[in-house]
């Protein structure tokens, strides 16, 4: 046998055979590796929870055409046809009118899902008429809304080829009820609408009046940029859309009433749609009729891009991610925040995020003083053990080699066992509480056992260096 | 001189536990010290044994003065040249027999489980070797200790009071040990308070509250040997009634063995 061989004979025969010691140190060292394991599974878990359940309440980040006339957007707009306006309109008009081709999005979506998760829906808002009464439309992919807002109270079933989702507003307006029938006409000129600076997304805008400028949008925020794609001229500010609204109701010639805009061409025909649901959020949503992209193409006769795309981003940081989409100019898109939801998430996020690592803190302080007072005492119980072998010969050092790596397997031992039973706690946490499994941090689990074996280490160091340090015949002499 | 002490002392307060003693051991040699408890017997043990440094006075091994070493060199003193038995026997209790034994090879150079197994043989308890210490009794014990203490073969036995924890038939197997160590020129220093096992060794002396007081021989030839080499008495400097202060020894019964005797030589 080598002496290597005999040192972790030693060490066997130590921890094996010395099993009621051995399993107090094990007993600490696992009671702190699951507490503190579990804790920081949760102080990692629960901003993310939190995240995704935020994420679910909609938009976080818009994005929508700019009026950019040299690039890719012309061509799309020459394709679109119907942003042809004339006059004075110009290739920005169009070019919004033309809106954000699926390539386009595809990249869009690209450079948002490089920055985090994300999710997103895309709209493409047209002016229409009911009963002769303009109503803002919108093309969706079901699928796609329905994903990114949770928080919309569908009565009835979501859009479907032939079949409409309409807003409460516009329900209660008409007195749709699910399964009953709505007949839709659509113009080109009040998409087109005349106005010079005016396309048809902003005739839509300008249609929901001052108000409902943010109405056409599901969001508060994100209406504004609604506005925007909808061609809006000015330079405006998702965190500002009273006065973007107020711009658009003083160049609007047209009077608002009832969140429509009242008109005087009594012209009924249309395209007859089922009603398939009635969404109801209290929001600005509730003005609008949604329909699947396929039947709007139909209705409209035209095919073009989306005026907005909305997403729900897990971006750290959406001012960098928002900095990098407008820096790209040559994709003719400007991005912005929904900084309502954004801001609220972020301070809930770190408020709890705060709280947990302070309360972690405090745990790891009170695992180092509990494992370290247990280590402790058992070292200083191998007392007259230590003073024998420094009779023998032992320096002090081989004797500090021998308890160090002694305590670090303790240590490994509980830290291995602690941390199994902190993910089963913090998974039976989050199953409880948030109904989500809780996938293994290895990189945490990996953390915990060392932290383990480190706190099991430092703690035999004040009993061992004391040990070592006095003469052996006083501690042979203390028996 | 394998050991000097020249005018050793070890003072705890106003303690003198080991008062002024100037003492030689030859190799080879197999010395007796004797006393009541506390008369210091041990603390000299722990300075020869360099587990313990003299307050004042020198002690030299071999000729190196122990005072002069790092703790690093006393621990290469203790295990190169030292082979210690004690009266608790201080086994590893997580060890076998024999991995008790290894230990004191790990610390010396390199272990060797057959050289240990051939020390627990020749203390007897070769069929003992796997055992732990609690499955062994006292004298097992001890002469699983005896077996640590010489499997590094030095030069120096320090036993202290070997047998104080034995019945009479183990008291007589641990002797029988250290006269066959003996018999092989190494020498023996024994720490007792029983006259019995001191009377096996070569040359007593007897402290007393730290003080030399006496000194025998129990084996002429050894003395004159002592004395042919430059062999002088052990004496003390302490200025006390009945302490061996000059170059005569003093001395001295042994009211314990008469005990055990029964008055018999």
């Amino acid at each position: 046998m080598t002496n290597t061989g005999m040192f972790f004979r030693m060490l066997f025969s130590a921890v094996f055979r010395r099993r009621s010691r051995a399993a107090m140190a094990v007993i600490a060292s696992t009671v702190g590796a699951a507490t503190l394991f579990c804790l920081a599974m949760i102080c990692i878990a629960v901003p993310q929870q939190m995240n995704q359940e935020m994420r679910a309440y909609g938009a976080n980040l818009i994005v929508t055409p700019t009026g950019d006339t040299t690039g890719a957007t012309g061509d799309a707009a020459g394709d679109s046809g119907a942003a042809g306006a004339s006059g004075s309109s110009g290739d920005a008009d169009a070019a919004k009118a033309a809106g954000i081709d699926a390539a386009m999005v595809e990249h869009t979506t690209e450079m948002v899902a490089a920055k985090g998760g994300e999710k997103h829906a895309t709209y493409r808002y047209e002016n229409v008429r009911v009963n002769a009464a303009p109503y803002v439309m919108a093309g969706v992919d079901a699928a796609a809304v329905r994903n990114l807002n949770h928080h919309w109270v569908v009565d009835g079933s979501w859009p479907t080829a032939g079949k409409v989702l309409v807003g409460r507003d516009v329900a209660d307006a008409i007195g749709l009820k699910v399964g009953g029938s709505i007949t839709i006409g659509y113009r080109a000129s009040d998409n087109a609408s005349g106005a010079s600076s005016a396309d048809a997304s902003s005739a839509a805008g300008e249609s929901s009046g001052a108000s409902s400028a943010t109405s056409s949008d599901p969001s508060d925020e994100g209406a504004a940029s609604h506005g925007e794609a909808g061609g809006e001229t000015s330079a405006q500010s998702a965190e500002s859309p009273e006065s973007d609204a107020a711009a658009q109701s003083s160049q609007s010639s047209q009077q608002m009433q009832d969140g429509r805009v009242s008109s005087d061409i009594m012209d009924t025909t249309g395209t007859e749609f089922r009603v398939a649901g009635i969404v109801d959020t209290g929001g600005s949503e509730d003005s609008i009729i949604y329909a699947t992209n396929a039947d709007v193409d139909k209705l409209t006769g035209v095919k073009r891009g989306v005026d907005v795309i909305e997403y729900s981003s897990g971006a750290s940081d959406l001012n960098a991610l928002v900095t990098s989409i407008n820096d790209m100019t040559s994709m003719h898109v400007k991005a912005q925040q929904v900084t309502k939801i954004t801001a609220s998430d972020t301070r809930i996020i770190t408020m709890l995020q705060t709280l947990f690592w302070i309360v972690s803190l405090v745990v790891l302080v009170l695992t180092l003083v509990g494992v370290g007072t247990t280590i402790s005492s058992i070292v200083s119980q191998r007392r007259n053990e230590i003073g024998l072998r420094k009779a023998l010969g032992a320096s002090s050092a081989a004797i500090g080699v021998e308890f160090y790596v002694e305590s670090a397997i303790y240590g490994l031992l509980g830290g291995l066992v602690g941390t199994a039973i902190g993910y089963g706690l913090a998974s039976w946490l989050c199953v409880a509480v948030f109904e989500r499994s809780l996938p293994f941090n290895w990189g945490l689990g990996v953390a915990s056992v060392l932290l383990a074996a480190i706190v099991a280490v430092v703690a035999s160091i004040p009993p061992v260096h004391r040990a070592t340090r006095i003469d052996p015949a006083v501690v042979l002499r203390e028996e | 001189m394998l050991l000097e002490l020249d005018h050793i002392s070890k003072i705890y307060g106003d303690l003198h536990a080991v008062d002024d003693l100037t003492l030689t051991v030859p190799e080879g040699e197999w010395l007796a010290i004797v006393g009541s408890s506390g008369s210091g017997k041990t603390t000299l043990m722990n300075m020869i044994g360099c587990m313990d440094s003299p307050s004042k006075g020198s002690v030299k091994l071999e000729g190196r003065k122990l005072e002069d070493l790092n703790a690093s060199q006393l621990a290469d003193v203790r295990k190169n040249m030292i082979g210690l038995v004690f009266q608790k026997f201080y086994l590893v209790p997580h060890l076998t027999a024999v991995e008790n034994v290894m230990v004191a090879q790990y610390y010396h150079s390199v272990v060797d489980e057959k050289q240990a197994m051939e020390a627990l043989e020749r203390v007897g308890l070769k069929d003992r070797a796997h055992h732990l210490p609690s499955q062994l009794s006292g004298g097992e014990q001890q002469r699983v200790c005896i077996a640590r203490a010489l499997i590094n073969e030095p030069k120096l036995i320090l036993a202290d009071e070997p047998t104080g924890n034995l019945d009479e038939k183990n008291e007589k197997i641990v002797l029988d040990l250290f006269r066959q160590l003996h018999e092989q020129g190494t020498t023996i220093i024994v720490v007792t308070h029983d006259a019995l096992v001191a009377s096996c060794a070569q040359r007593e002396i007897m402290l007393n509250h730290g003080v030399l007081v006496g000194e025998k021989w129990n084996d002429e030839q050894a003395r004159a040997a002592y004395e042919a080499a430059g062999g002088r008495p052990a004496s003390t400097g302490a200025q006390v009634e009945g302490a061996q202060t000059g170059e005569t020894a003093i001395g001295f019964a042994d009211p314990t063995k008469a005990a055990k005797t029964g008055g018999e030589e």
